[in-house]
């Protein structure tokens, strides 16, 4: 189908705008898991947490350049509006995120987030294991503008290709869904713990629901796609956000086309009392007033105001005119639809009503 | 996907021969009648023209078929087809679909029931309130699509979607041909009252 290719090449131009809408709802998400009370976990796990944004921050360096310093002031905003005692602390904290192979650092900061936590039980809960999971996500990110259009061709039916793409294909997901489900988003976090070589607690679950979810969102991205399509078929629905204004529209549009139909019934119903069925006129040979070609050509233009007049048509009706005289009479109009190619349905209707009124009158002269 | 100017002939075609079948049989038809008459014929041949291969427009031969006094007229603007189209909807559509129906009705109804009882017993950040209340919209939505479009209780929110894509444009080439049908039959009404004062 070709609208797909459409729909590729709109999600890359479109491409910029997510990238903000994630930062907010990456922010967004920091703030939920801070809200939500998350089961505990083991101390092991979280040491070998702390390697992976190492590792991966190293291979992220190579590909991002630039941008690198972009996100790292908005990684560090939440912890400034939570604790600012701590303040003295967070440069070193940033720099972590630009020096990742230092390893004292990293391990100061992540005791710096678990006293920082505060009111929390002291020991290694669940707490630092996110806001470690979040830093991994902000250094991620630069990597992820550079890889996001191909990303948007990628299908989540082959899991195991990049684990950049992967993580840029999951990225897209979680800025599409936008209001940022927090289920969902644990579940994307047990599975980007998944891949990598420690083990978390939640993981089980995320195993559970592993292909199950990798379904449900190609399932998701596949209605995103056709409901862009509905946006932009049903007119003036382009502009406006949001599944249930625009589902609304849809309603409306679909509502109108429904009772336009039944008014047209109606119409053509009324239209004509007297004979018993009025569209036969147009058809029949016989109705003598209809068959004369003057008359005809004087009112196919009000007839078909919509369609331009070219003039090919005058060529055509000579055609019809020969085709006519071999045709011994004009008596199943699907034959004169079958031999008609023209571009416009209407006119070609309409040639196909002319033709036969000319072979009338060519009849009529005979 | 098929050109808007073929789709728009083919739909007239069978329109005309659907009507052409039904006046030959039956004279005598006052307003509401020949509407009547009117607006099934033309939603029988947009169904049609579909070929019977979406579910909306089987949908629509179904339902189209379901009524006694409809059946009739529905076979007989049909033609010679009907038997092959209405038994092909029968089999997809059919009491399979009804059944299914009624169970999901339940499920649906002990889910909401049960999300309820949860939504009560705790309380639940602004956030994760303000989320629900926007899914429920949606599906409230969703719900009064699914009543628009035809054979729409059946079909999950992918092929609903994709269906109403599908019967959108559909539904818009019977309202130009239609149209245009009206106001050419309005105008030669007008020219044969004007032709017959002058005589």
């Amino acid at each position: 189908m070709e609208p797909n290719l459409g729909t590729i090449v709109r999600s890359i131009s479109i491409g910029p705008n997510r990238e903000e809408t994630g930062l907010e709802s990456l922010q967004f998400r920091e703030e939920i898991h801070r809200l939500m009370t998350v089961p505990p976990e083991n101390g092991s796990s979280f040491t070998e947490l702390l390697q992976l944004p190492e590792t991966q921050a190293m291979e992220l360096l190579h590909s991002a350049h630039s941008d690198e310093v972009v996100p790292v002031p908005l990684s560090g905003e939440p912890l400034h509006g939570i604790n600012d005692d701590h303040k003295s602390y967070l440069p070193s904290f940033n720099g972590n995120l630009t020096f990742p192979s230092n390893k004292v650092l990293i391990e100061r900061a992540a005791k710096f987030s678990v006293f920082a936590s505060g009111e929390h039980s002291p020991e290694t809960s669940s707490v630092p294991s996110d806001s470690s999971a979040n830093l991994e996500k902000v250094k991620s990110e630069p990597a992820e503008t550079d890889s996001n259009p191909n990303s948007s061709q990628l299908l989540v039916s082959d899991p195991a290709v990049n684990i950049k793409n992967q993580r840029s294909e999951k990225r897209k997901e979680r800025e599409k869904k936008g209001k940022g489900c927090t289920k969902k988003s644990k579940i994307e976090i047990s599975q980007d713990a998944e891949k990598l070589p420690y083990v978390h607690v939640r993981a089980r679950r995320g195993q559970a629901t592993d292909s199950h979810s990798l379904a449900e969102r190609a399932r998701r991205e596949k209605i995103n796609a056709r409901m862009k399509l509905l946006q932009e078929l049903v007119p003036g629905c382009s502009k406006i956000s949001g599944t249930a204004l625009v589902l609304d529209e849809i309603i409306n549009h679909v509502q109108s086309l429904q009772r336009q139909v039944e008014l047209l019934s109606m119409r053509l119903a009324t239209v004509n009392p007297r004979v018993d069925f009025n569209l036969d006129s147009l058809f029949a040979p016989e109705s003598g007033s209809l068959a004369d070609s003057n008359f005809h050509s004087m009112v196919s233009p009000l007839l078909w105001p919509e369609i331009p007049f070219n003039g090919n048509r005058q060529q055509h009706q000579q055609q019809w005119n020969f085709d006519a005289l071999h045709r011994p009479l004009w008596g199943r109009e699907e034959d004169n639809h079958t031999f008609i190619t023209m571009e416009n349905s209407l006119l070609n209707y309409e040639s196909a009503n002319s033709a036969s009124l000319h072979s009338n009158q060519l009849k009529m002269e005979l | 996907m098929r050109s808007p100017s073929s789709l728009k002939q083919e739909f007239l075609k069978r329109w005309m021969r659907g009507l052409q079948r039904c006046t030959s049989s039956k004279k005598d038809m006052n307003v509401l009648e020949r509407k009547k008459v009117i607006k099934l014929s033309a939603d029988l041949a947009i169904a049609s023209a579909r070929n019977g291969t979406t579910s909306w427009s089987r949908a629509l031969i179904a339902n189209a078929s379901r009524d006694n006094d409809n059946r009739i007229l529905a076979e007989r603007i049909l033609g010679p087809e009907s038997d092959i189209l209405i038994k092909r909807v029968s089999t997809s559509v059919g009491t399979v679909s009804c059944n299914r129906k009624i169970r999901s009705k339940k499920i649906l109804k002990r889910s909401c029931n049960s999300v309820r009882r949860v939504r009560k017993g705790t309380h639940l950040p602004q956030k994760v309130l303000a989320k629900s209340i926007a899914k429920r919209l949606v599906q409230k939505r969703t719900q009064i699509l699914k009543r628009l479009v035809p054979g729409g209780e059946f079909m999950d929110e992918l092929s609903l979607i994709e269906e109403t894509l599908d019967y959108i444009a559909y539904l818009r080439a019977q309202v130009d041909v239609m149209r245009c049908i009206a106001s050419a039959t309005e105008l030669i009404n007008h020219m044969n009252i004007g032709g017959n004062k002058m005589v």
